[in-house]
């Protein structure tokens, strides 16, 4: 409603009387999109700011109905700094003097970005809801490289929130390689092309509760259909559940084996979409494949595949199912996503400590999501355009 | 090229050059092959293990692995029987309801998503800064009024409602600043990554306080809501591309806007709505959290009866390899449906950006 | 139709007539009016069976015949189930009319009120025979301040089950404390124990994070911390609620779990108590530590490779117990342990308290009776003595009928010694002047399912070690105790376990 009230191209009606039809032509553009903003209003935003108040209070039961006592931010020291550090944020641990050193080139290099856009070096406009928005992202970045170091040794401990970067990152851009090889291989001029997209876009379609199950079964070293394998390399008593990187390995091999359809399937489209003169013409210059695809295909489809990488990544941040199936969380907290955290909350009644999780996945999630939108998503755009 | 004209080419050559433009070098397809029957193995092989599961018998798990039917284990079906016979209504039940809620929900997400995305496309919206942060801020006095004074959530909604009219008609002229498309469509994605735990108990009480809970309304709605987004994200990429003459053209001969979307966009993004139906049919299908919460009986789904199978005495990999094999069954059938849409507007080449 | 094919012909033909004559005698309160609750309906919740659910969905039917009642199981997933059956109550939703669910967790839904008082109808009920449900389970367990809110379907203690035929070929006893557990268990580790030329393991005990393994840790502590019996209490010093979990007691249990580890499958940190059970019957484990389940299951052709080879004793306990003031562990003497036989102290521990059947409070009165009436006819003798007999219930014995009648257990498929054994040890732990009970103070989910499963499952996993495990659940449980009001909590706690 909000957006229609200023639609430019609207034209003042003349002042007479209309009928239905006129009047649904002339209201079109509101009429368009008012259903997408009403529900998202009703069934997104007015949530959204019920669980922020969620997040800054306690729940409690008293006889006959619950309770909620403001707390302000005391949900969240907890999980920051107080009793739940080691569950959200990790256990710290010392971070060695070379460490220091990667860290401060990384800082410097986000520095340096930001310099760039200040001095007018990057030929951008300088405004201020840009120089906002690059102190954020530089600023969440930072702590979260020194975080990483800092979990990440051999005296800390990932809590939830590196181990959900962890899916995130690793897990997208594994998923991302894969599938991209497997579209330009799918893309060439073959026998059975049909066949391997369709095989290739079946794992979507499983369930993921029963992705979790079958990868349960697939991955149990003495029953499982690989036991042999394992019992031929020593290591059919070797328990992969019991080693913390193993089993985050194994979730995210879980969720790649589940997701790669999504994004092979979507690039597939866009490189098969790409004009075939230029690459024709290119191949009879004698430029090599990985020209070839350095400077036709990969821009061609760079926008197709930055939306995809986007809509990946959002999903990748939701991950539950997955390790709270194959591992409850285990071994320890290792496996623990903060999806998971927050639902391991809620489900002990701990609302106000389960809805401060969400929002700081939430806050995290934006920030990636919208440096990906505004400084990859973009320039890709441009490019491809 | 120049140099293997002239002179004759060893075996090795021969096997890494094409013979001509339009082939690949046999080395390279050999490789091909390789690579992409060895994905189809991965693919493909938990499905098979998951299907050859639902005719074990336990002992045959326990004892495992057995990897072919009569030859290393005698298949059953006692598995089927007993979901199928036994359980009977108690699996059509979930069965159902989830074709109802996801279908349903997937056409109206398409619908409305192709609708917004449509506009946001072809419209130029500016809504103002100053509007939206008032409404904000209305918004955030009614959960204040609901949530700490207890008042009852239709008078509080219908004096946000109220006051926010009051706020437009005064100052909507005096604000300067305002968004574009670029922000609309950004704010309707971001609502995606909201995680589902978040929301769901503000949901919850809403659907508890209309009396809606455990009914397929409230999935249906739900589900709709949370795939919106992702509808008018990806159908805005395929709308994007389609060229804006022929539009134009109907608009001139007098077409209204509402005709132009439904008579001429629709048809020709078939290919792109097809796609964009079958990923939101997918999430709807299996979505596995919200239907936790909002559903206790009559319209429990089927992902909650396949997580159910796994009981104090062990996962019951029988049951649940039936129901993860049957739950497929329409997701596969609809996409062997759209795949067909899929690559005919492909073929069709009118939508060419 | 689903009632035949689920059981032997025999069994289902033995039923009916038990049934007729009962009817006929009139014993059976709910058919004296024919079908006095036409068009009712009830509306069941339960955790995912088929085990507890199993046996409700198999009477539904028979019920409806008798009453016109219609009865709908539904069920969730264990770790859902609390919470969705509060969210219900607390949202004033009543999508649930009944359910059949912890006792532990009554505290949290009859102090508000959302739970029936049962205490008139079970008065007038004199086919539930109450009078032959064991003491802890009619007027403990099932009871909040006194009053009874509960019907008990199942009995449930946590025991030590071995491989009779195991431990015989290696000339050992059965384990009586947790050093002889840990010995036995690396004796008999390695050895092919069901003939498929696969090595097997000494102990199966199920570790998994977010599911039933924090109750495992209070059964090996129990024996180190409860000596002067059940009033005593395990978890929290009577004097001052504080914890008993930071002192030698605690850290000898905590050690004792992590070495039986070495005896056990690599990936048993990923077993739930099913997949424990599955490899128990399957031939794979020599001890395990089980609820009375394992007895049934042990007996099912179907799935079981031990019938007959399969005994169970009363948990094991300890030589030496916590001097609260010191915070030491010392030797047992006849003032600290007065209830050692041997010189070993045990406290069979009641963990969960037995699946029991509650209803909702504000239903429809007719609803509420037709709810009641189900459970009362489930929980007759004529049912339940039949049922606990099954693995597939899920039923563990709980009337002093169905400890007493050998017979039906022989029937089952159990050799008479078997029988013995397995009620015996039940028995013993039911009898125990030093049993221990489960925690049931407000948020009891809070302290044990968070606090306590988090620390041992990363203690397990080896992110902490003794210290700093028994350090984060002192704090934890101290920071609830602060949350909760120290001096309520204490109250609570001290009325639970009959103090005044």
């Amino acid at each position: 409603m909000l957006a229609a009230d200023k639609e430019v191209q609207r034209t003042r009606a003349p002042k007479r009387k209309v009928d239905f039809r006129q009047w649904l032509d002339q209201e079109a553009p509101k009429l368009l999109i008012l259903p997408t903003v009403l529900i998202i209003l009703g069934l997104a935003i007015y949530p959204l700011l019920l669980s922020a108040y969620l997040a800054l209070s306690r729940f409690k039961l008293v006889r006959g109905g619950f309770e909620l006592k403001y707390v302000g931010f005391r949900n969240f020291e907890k999980l920051i700094s107080g009793s739940q550090q080691y569950h959200f944020v990790g256990t710290l641990g010392e971070i060695l003097l070379w460490e220091w050193a990667i860290i401060s080139v990384v800082i410097s290099g986000f520095g340096y970005w930001l310099w760039r856009y200040f001095s007018g070096a990057s030929k951008k406009k300088v405004t201020i809801i840009g120089s906002i928005g690059r102190l954020i992202t530089v600023a969440v970045f930072s702590v979260l490289t020194i975080l990483a170091f800092t979990v990440l040794n051999d005296t800390g401990r990932p809590g939830s929130l590196m181990v959900t970067l962890f899916y995130v990152f690793a897990g997208v851009s594994i998923q991302f390689a894969i599938a991209l090889g497997l579209a330009l291989l799918c893309a060439q001029n073959i026998r059975g092309k049909n066949f391997f997209r369709m095989a290739f876009f079946i794992p979507i379609m499983v369930t993921p509760v029963g992705i979790a199950y079958a990868f349960r079964m697939m991955m149990d070293m003495s029953q499982g259909p690989f036991s042999p394998v394992w019992h031929l390399l020593g290591l059919g008593d070797f328990a992969w559940a019991g080693d913390a990187w193993l089993a985050r390995w194994v979730v995210l091999i879980g969720d790649s084996w589940q997701w790669i359809p999504f994004l092979f399937m979507v690039l597939l489209a866009a490189i098969e979409n790409q004009p075939k003169e230029q690459i024709e013409a290119a191949q009879l210059d004698g430029a090599s494949s990985w020209r070839v695809f350095k400077d036709i295909t990969f821009p061609a489809i760079a926008p197709v595949a930055a939306t995809a990488v986007l809509i990946r990544l959002i999903e990748a941040f939701k991950i539950i199912d997955l390790p709270n199936i194959l591992t409850n969380g285990g071994p320890g907290i290792a496996t623990e996503s903060m999806t998971l955290h927050s639902f391991i909350a809620w489900r002990t009644q701990d609302l106000g400590g389960s809805a401060a999780v969400g929002y700081s996945l939430l806050f995290i999630a934006v920030v990636v999501c919208v440096s990906f939108f505004n400084f990859i998503g973009q320039r890709t755009a441009a490019k491809g355009a | 090229m120049q140099r293997s004209k002239q002179q004759p080419k060893s075996l090795w050559q021969r096997m890494w050059e094409p013979k001509d433009v339009q082939s690949i070098a046999p080395a390279k397809k050999v490789l091909t092959y390789i690579v992409l029957i060895a994905w189809t193995f991965v693919v493909l092989f938990p499905l098979y293990w998951l299907f050859i599961t639902s005719f074990k018998l336990p002992i045959h798990v326990s004892d495992g692995p057995f990897y072919i039917p009569f030859i290393d284990f005698q298949p059953s079906l006692h598995a089927w029987e007993y979901i199928f016979v036994d359980l009977g209504s108690d699996t059509l039940r979930p069965y159902m309801n989830s074709v109802i809620i996801a279908f349903i929900s997937t056409a109206l997400a398409v619908f409305i998503g192709s609708m917004s995305a449509y506009a946001l496309t072809r419209i130029e919206y500016k809504p103002k800064v100053g509007s939206i942060m008032g409404f904000i801020a209305i918004l955030g006095l009614v959960v204040y009024l609901t949530v700490s004074i207890k008042m009852a959530w239709q008078l509080s909604l219908s004096i946000g409602g109220a006051l926010f009219l009051m706020f437009i008609f005064a100052f909507n002229k005096h604000f300067k600043r305002s968004l574009n498309n670029n922000d609309i469509l950004f704010w309707i994605i971001s609502q995606r990554i909201m995680p589902p735990v978040v929301s769901v108990l503000p949901i919850y009480i809403m659907f508890q306080q209309s009396g809606l809970l455990d009914t397929h309304f409230a999935l249906i709605v739900t589900y709709m809501a949370v795939n919106l987004p992702i509808a008018v994200w990806l159908m805005r990429d395929f709308f994007a591309r389609i060229p804006v003459d022929l539009e134009e053209s109907a608009m001139l001969d007098g077409a209204s806007r509402m005709r132009v979307f439904l008579t001429i966009f629709m048809p020709l993004a078939k290919p792109g709505l097809a796609a964009t139906t079958m990923l939101i049919l997918i999430l709807s299908w299996n979505e596995y959290l919200l239907a936790l919460f909002l559903s206790t009986a009559d319209a429990q789904t089927m992902p909650l009866m396949v997580a159910a199978q796994n009981a104090t005495r062990g996962p019951q990999w029988w049951y649940m390899s039936v129901l993860i094999v049957v739950m497929i069954i329409p997701v596969l059938i609809a996409a062997a449906f759209m795949g067909r849409l899929i690559s005919k507007g492909q073929l069709g080449g009118a939508v060419k950006g | 139709m689903k009632l035949a094919k689920m059981m032997k012909p025999g069994t289902l033909k033995k039923l009916s007539v038990a049934l007729a004559t009962t009817t006929a005698l009139g014993v059976c309160a709910t058919q004296a009016a024919a079908k006095q609750y036409d068009g009712v309906t009830v509306n069941v919740m339960t955790f995912t069976g088929p085990q507890i659910a199993e046996p409700l969905q198999r009477h539904a039917p028979k019920f409806q015949e008798m009453t016109g009642a219609k009865v709908n199981i539904i069920t969730v997933p264990f770790s859902d189930l609390y919470t969705k059956l509060l969210t219900d109550f607390v949202t004033n939703t009543n999508s649930v009319d009944a359910a059949v669910f912890a006792p532990q967790w009554m505290v949290d839904y009859a102090d508000p009120g959302y739970l029936e008082n049962l205490s008139s109808r079970i008065a007038k009920d004199s086919a539930l025979e109450a009078d032959d449900i064991s003491g802890f389970f009619r007027s403990f367990s099932t009871q909040y301040q006194g009053q009874p809110y509960m019907i008990t379907l199942d009995g449930d203690f946590h025991m030590v089950y071995y491989r009779s035929d195991v431990l015989k070929a290696a000339g050992l006893e059965p384990p009586k404390t947790w050093d002889e557990y840990l010995a036995v268990a690396k004796a008999v580790n390695g050895q092919d124990m069901n003939g498929d030329g696969k090595a097997d393991y000494g102990s199966c005990i199920s570790k998994k994070r977010n599911a039933q393994a924090y109750w495992s840790i209070m059964s090996i502590a129990g024996g180190y911390l409860q000596g002067k019996g059940t009033s005593q209490g395990a978890f929290f010093d009577t004097k001052d609620m504080k914890p008993l979990v930071n002192n030698e007691a605690f850290a000898a249990a905590l050690n004792i779990y992590k070495d039986t580890s070495k005896y056990a499958p690599a990936d048993e940190i990923n077993l739930d108590v099913g997949d424990t059970r599955s490899l128990f019957i399957s031939g794979r484990c020599a001890l395990t530590l089980d609820w009375g389940d394992i007895g049934t299951l042990a007996i099912d052709p179907k799935s079981s490779k031990v019938i007959d080879k399969v005994g169970a004793i009363a948990l094991p306990g300890s030589k030496s117990v916590l001097n609260r003031e010191t915070g030491k562990l010392e030797a047992c003497t006849a003032t600290s342990c007065p209830h050692a036989v041997g010189g070993v102290n045990r406290a069979p521990y009641a963990a969960f308290g037995g699946w029991s059947g509650g209803i909702n409070a504000s239903g429809d009165v007719k609803v509420k009776n037709a709810a009641y009436d189900f459970f009362s006819y489930v929980s007759q003798p004529a049912q339940s003595n039949a049922d606990v007999t099954k693995g597939i219930t899920g039923f563990n014995p709980y009337r002093k009928s169905q400890f007493n009648s050998i017979d039906n257990w022989v029937k089952a498929g159990m050799s008479e010694e078997a029988a013995k054994n397995y009620l015996g040890a039940i028995k013993d732990s039911l009898n125990s002047p030093n049993m221990m009970l489960d925690l049931r103070i407000p948020k009891n989910q809070n302290y044990q399912q968070v606090v306590l499963d988090t620390a041992i499952a990363r203690f397990l996993a080896g992110e902490i070690d003794v210290n700093q495990t028994m350090q984060s659940i002192e704090e934890g449980w101290n920071e609830l105790n602060e949350d909760l009001g120290k001096d309520d909590q204490l109250k609570l706690y001290k009325a639970t376990l009959g103090q005044k």
